[in-house]
């Protein structure tokens, strides 16, 4: 079955801002987060995103699924790619600089000479705000936007009704995956097959998953299948739709899309107008490590 | 002179061959539909109902490609060159499993569907939205979220979506397959009064004596894709055969006098008391702890030579139960103890050595190259020897009946099929304990008696339990009968104990069958509760 992400009403600031004003708001954020390195922008939009997060009043509880999974990811990004492979920050960390531990670090007695700078340290912390910052839009919107109003939204913001329904769908498309998953985990469980068991090369580890991964990737196909005839059955597509889900837009909804229309422009200014958008490292930082 | 009435439906030499297929699926079909009638479509499965409904509401040849010749005329206007979404507007479907068909978030969402795709202003969808809950008395679920209904309510906000759209003829594809008895029974009372408010309503249904109950104007069998018998329901006991279609117990016993079967007897062993398999002490469950809880202080033993059926309506914490017992879920207070080992303190896997679990849907769980494969994974999972595997994926492929499959991919056999694939791949794990749910969901009559004849005349299985909406099934076949109410057991005991009292039953939402009456009836004579073929025994 097609379900969707669990939102429930909290009575917050959030709660009153209409849905096409906060996708207009994040992806202007995007935009002016994507295209900056400079550090003190990059303060700012964070600072931006913290205060944006906090209007959704959710839970850590409610919200640590999403945030486990950006935490992975900025680990992998930060702490394996760029601070210990340096892989990450190339093309924007100049090459060389001023290492960390210029004589070595001895660590159980043994002297490692790690690569790691000062500037790959700011970039991966310029990193963190960015990154850090688009999460905090993109992870507030399941559990404080109703569902109901993803079609309604993308259509009223002037995409055809098709695509805008796709994109609900789409958007729907992870939590029902999650609850097939479940359901043909338990499935396998009883047939003795244990996850903690998959052990060996990912070759051997790919084949000890099938089992989930086939019965899942074949019931969401079985399952598209059924929402296209469910929406057929049901004439989508024959005319242009209206929707159900009311949208209204209030000052203060226009205020926030003023404001993240505003939040790009500056940024472009400064990045191309201005040439700010460079990462660089300020020098109070080279000091913290002489 | 007045001009002769246009008919909402005329079907005309209909022959339809799916690409895939080498023969055709229905063969020149000749059909009409009235008006303020109830057609109630009957056969056994694979005979073409399915298709039949696809070809009238446009899945085919739109969705599943295929030959066709002959034509079908909705309101005298045949439907060739039209688009599912143009015949959608006269032709509403309420498909077998409403999780298949919910598009919606939310109840009013998914009801008002098919009016936003007609581009309706918003007032009026609303208007038209809750007229439709109303009329299936489900209003107060307007603004409730589709997931968290029951299986029956599912049902009716499925069919309160297709309603709103307000069709001229209403297909109906086993839409019982899920519901409870009394869940079933009101929906058909629905479908009854939407005929006699004027709609076109053709139901295909196995469960034949319930949708008898609201007096079908016409009854259509089919067999080998052709019609076979198509006039009064009267008529239709005298035609069909009565193994291969469930009739209303009185007439298979008039019929089965002159061949009656044996008493069926399965092949459990003796009841013993003295240790039992499983124990449910004080269990209490919630899914979350924001949720409310769904098992209320339950406590059961399961012995060796239980046949336990678990009858409760929609939501009651069936299957909920039954998972614990696995350990697939942990109760939140009290305990579970798997011969004598508590679920919390060991895993799945190892419970799963004597537990053997069906679930519902063999989809969810098909996933190796071959049915041999599919069979060999528990067995693998559970270290037997490769000895083992073989004899176990031998006697397991064989009690199903599906030996020539071996070297077929589960996933291209038949949903039929591959449900007894899902069931042989528990067997061959040769645990002591069978638990199925729902084990003969969306089966015909023949298909399914078979199937639980085979199960339970199976050796090896210390005890068997399985979820059920169908009263028949649980008389049949068990020696025990539970009812969960509301997340609590309200009763626990022998058939006869259980279901004697109808005012009870209603109260739980069960409703007495023919043969359950037939049952109490001759029980004097016959002393146990047994399928009316094997009651003729004691006639004549």
């Amino acid at each position: 079955m097609l379900v969707s992400w669990h939102y429930k009403y909290r009575g917050s600031p959030m709660d009153q801002i209409d849905p096409r004003a906060r996708w207009i708001f994040s992806f202007a954020f995007l935009v002016a987060a994507t295209s900056t390195w400079n550090s003190s922008m990059l303060a700012v939009l964070f600072l931006i995103a913290v205060i944006w997060y906090s209007l959704g009043r959710t839970s850590w509880k409610e919200t640590r699924r999403g945030w486990t999974l950006v935490l992975i990811m900025l680990f992998t990004m930060i702490v394996v790619n760029t601070i210990i492979t340096g892989g990450g920050a190339g093309g924007v960390v100049p090459e060389g600089g001023q290492l960390v531990w210029p004589e070595g670090l001895r660590l159980f007695g043994k002297l490692l000479k790690p690569g790691l700078t000062v500037d790959r340290i700011w970039f991966a912390l310029c990193q963190l705000m960015r990154i850090g910052g688009i999460s905090m839009f993109f992870i507030l919107i399941p559990y404080t936007m109703d569902s109901r109003s993803y079609g309604a939204t993308f259509s009223k913001l002037g995409l055809p009704d098709k695509l805008a329904y796709t994109i609900e769908l789409a958007i729907r498309f992870i939590p029902s995956l999650a609850r097939s998953f479940s359901i043909t985990l338990d499935a396998q469980r009883a047939r003795a097959f244990e996850l903690d068991d998959v052990k060996g090369g990912i070759v051997r580890k790919i084949g000890r998953i099938a089992p989930l991964i086939i019965p899942v990737t074949m019931n969401a196909i079985l399952s598209s299948e059924d929402i296209a005839n469910a929406m057929d059955l049901r004439g989508f597509g024959q005319r242009k739709r209206t929707w159900l889900f009311e949208l209204k837009y209030h000052w203060w909804d226009y205020a926030v899309i003023a404001f993240g229309l505003l939040i790009v422009a500056v940024s472009l200014i400064l990045v191309y107008g201005y040439k700010l958008g460079a990462f660089t490292v300020p020098p109070f930082f080279y000091q913290l490590f002489q | 002179m007045t001009e002769p009435q246009v008919l909402p439906l005329v079907i005309r030499d209909l022959s339809f061959r799916y690409n895939s297929r080498g023969t055709p699926a229905i063969k020149n079909l000749n059909l009409e539909l009235h008006s303020g009638e109830v057609l109630l479509l009957a056969g056994s499965s694979g005979c073409g109902k399915t298709t039949l409904m696809r070809c009238i509401n446009g899945l085919i040849p739109e969705a599943y490609h295929g030959e066709m010749t002959g034509d079908i005329l909705l309101y005298g206007e045949s439907v060739r060159g039209n688009t599912l979404a143009d015949i959608s507007q006269n032709v509403g479907t309420l498909l077998q499993d409403p999780e298949r068909q919910i598009l919606g978030t939310y109840v009013l969402n998914e009801v008002c569907f098919g009016l936003e795709s007609l581009g309706m202003e918003r007032s009026e969808m609303i208007r038209r939205g809750e007229e439709a809950l109303k009329r299936l008395n489900i209003l107060h679920l307007r603004d409730k979220e589709t997931f968290g209904t029951s299986g029956g309510e599912k049902q009716k906000v499925a069919l309160a979506g297709v309603l709103a759209m307000q069709p001229k003829i209403l297909l109906l594809d086993e839409p019982l397959a899920s519901l409870d008895p009394a869940s079933a029974h009101e929906a058909l009372l629905a479908f009854r009064q939407l005929a006699d408010e004027g709609l076109a309503v053709m139901i295909v249904e196995h469960r034949l004596e319930d949708v008898l109950a609201i007096h079908p104007e016409r009854v259509v069998y089919m067999e080998d894709g052709e019609i076979t018998y198509q006039g009064e329901p009267a008529g239709l006991s005298q035609v069909v055969d009565y193994h291969k279609i469930k009739l209303p117990a009185a007439d298979v016993l008039a019929r089965a006098k002159d061949a009656p079967e044996t008493e069926f007897v399965p092949a459990v062993p003796p009841l013993d008391y003295s240790k039992p398999l499983i124990e449910f002490k004080e269990v209490g469950f919630r899914y979350h702890e924001d949720l409310p809880e769904v098992l209320h202080g339950v406590n059961l033993n399961v012995h060796a030579g239980e046949v336990i059926a678990i009858l409760g309506h929609n939501g009651s914490g069936k299957t909920t139960l039954v998972k614990h017992a696995l350990g697939l879920l942990k109760p939140t207070r009290g305990s579970v103890l798997l011969e004598g080992v508590e679920s919390k303190s060991t895993t799945v896997a190892k419970a799963a050595r004597t537990v053997g679990y069906v679930f519902q849907s063999p989809t969810q769980m098909l996933f190796a190259p071959t049915v041999q494969d599919e069979l060999a994974f528990g067995p693998k999972n559970l270290g037997f020897d490769k000895e083992t595997i073989q004899e176990n994926v031998r006697w397991a492929i064989q009690s199903v009946h599906l030996e020539e499959e071996l070297g077929t991919p589960p996933l291209a056999l038949s949903f039929g099929q591959q449900k007894r694939v899902s069931i042989a791949s528990v067997l061959s794990m040769r645990s002591r304990i069978l638990m199925m749910d729902e084990p003969t969901a969306g089966q015909d009559y023949w298909n399914y008696q078979s199937f639980m004849d085979t199960i339970l005349q199976m050796p090896g299985f210390d005890s068997i339990i399985f979820i059920t909406h169908d009263l028949d099934l649980a008389l049949t076949y068990a020696n025990r009968i539970i009812v969960l109410f509301d997340g609590r057991i309200v009763a626990d005991g022998t058939p006869q104990d259980v279901l004697k009292d109808t005012e009870q039953l209603l109260k739980w939402r069960l409703l007495p069958t023919s043969l359950l009456e037939l049952n109490f009836r001759m029980f004097p004579q016959t002393g146990k509760f047994q399928r009316a073929e094997a009651l003729a025994r004691y006639i004549g």
